[in-house]
């Protein structure tokens, strides 16, 4: 885990790791949030879609957003503020995921930094987008 | 730059970060007179007026802001200085 405090952080500084969702997760998210529509679990239901298989939980893929802040951008002292999710194409259980993220602004008053992420399948593709905010609460 | 023209262009800040889009801005609109105005909304606040102007605020500078007339002047003295 990174332990980035404020006077490491700058603009430009990036991170990122690669993921794949198996179908224990997408077991445990079904578990968890109680979504149970067919799309993702029903790979019938999801064909007759147009889609190749069962999709991957937008909210699912997207909490490896999390991860990139609490983990690796900023890291420990991470306090995630907010993040606005845009879904690009879906992505499906097995998928080869990067995660990616760049600090795009730093506001010091209040240790608050920008994030553009992004979360790209094996081909290249964008899965989703995201703007993140969050804070920097280190020890004195 | 007046405070007034500052204030004015302050408003469609507030109302996207605030989700008010009705909200109107006068020089003694504070925090306490806002619904919505909290910590967290205060730093997108701040966040948002530093990119619109390009400019930097100190801790120490925003904590002695009691409304937005204070911030109207604040931003004119840190553009007029950039």
């Amino acid at each position: 885990m990174n332990e980035y405090r404020w006077s490491d952080l700058k603009v430009g500084l990036d991170a990122q790791f690669e993921t794949t969702i198996g179908e224990d997760a997408m077991r445990r998210f079904v578990e968890i949030s109680g979504d149970v529509n067919p799309l993702h679990m029903d790979d019938a239901f999801a064909r007759n879609r147009g889609f190749p298989g069962r999709v991957v939980f937008g909210m699912l893929a997207s909490s490896f957003y999390s991860k990139l802040v609490g983990v690796y951008l900023p890291g420990k002292f991470a306090l995630l503020h907010g993040i606005d999710v845009e879904m690009k194409a879906p992505a499906f259980v097995g998928d080869r995921l990067t995660v990616k993220g760049q600090i795009t602004h730093l506001s010091d008053p209040y240790k608050r930094l920008e994030i553009k992420a992004a979360i790209i399948n094996g081909e290249g593709k964008t899965i989703s987008k995201a703007k993140i905010r969050a804070g920097v609460h280190e020890p004195a | 730059m007046s405070r007034n023209s500052i204030i004015e262009e302050l408003v469609p800040i507030f109302r996207d970060v605030l989700d008010q889009p009705d909200l109107e801005l006068k020089g003694e609109t504070s925090a306490s007179s806002v619904d919505g105005w909290d910590s967290l909304a205060h730093v997108n606040l701040v966040v948002a007026i530093e990119k619109r102007y390009r400019v930097k605020f100190a801790l120490g500078e925003l904590q002695a802001l009691k409304n937005v007339g204070d911030m109207a002047d604040l931003i004119e003295k840190k553009v007029s200085k950039s």
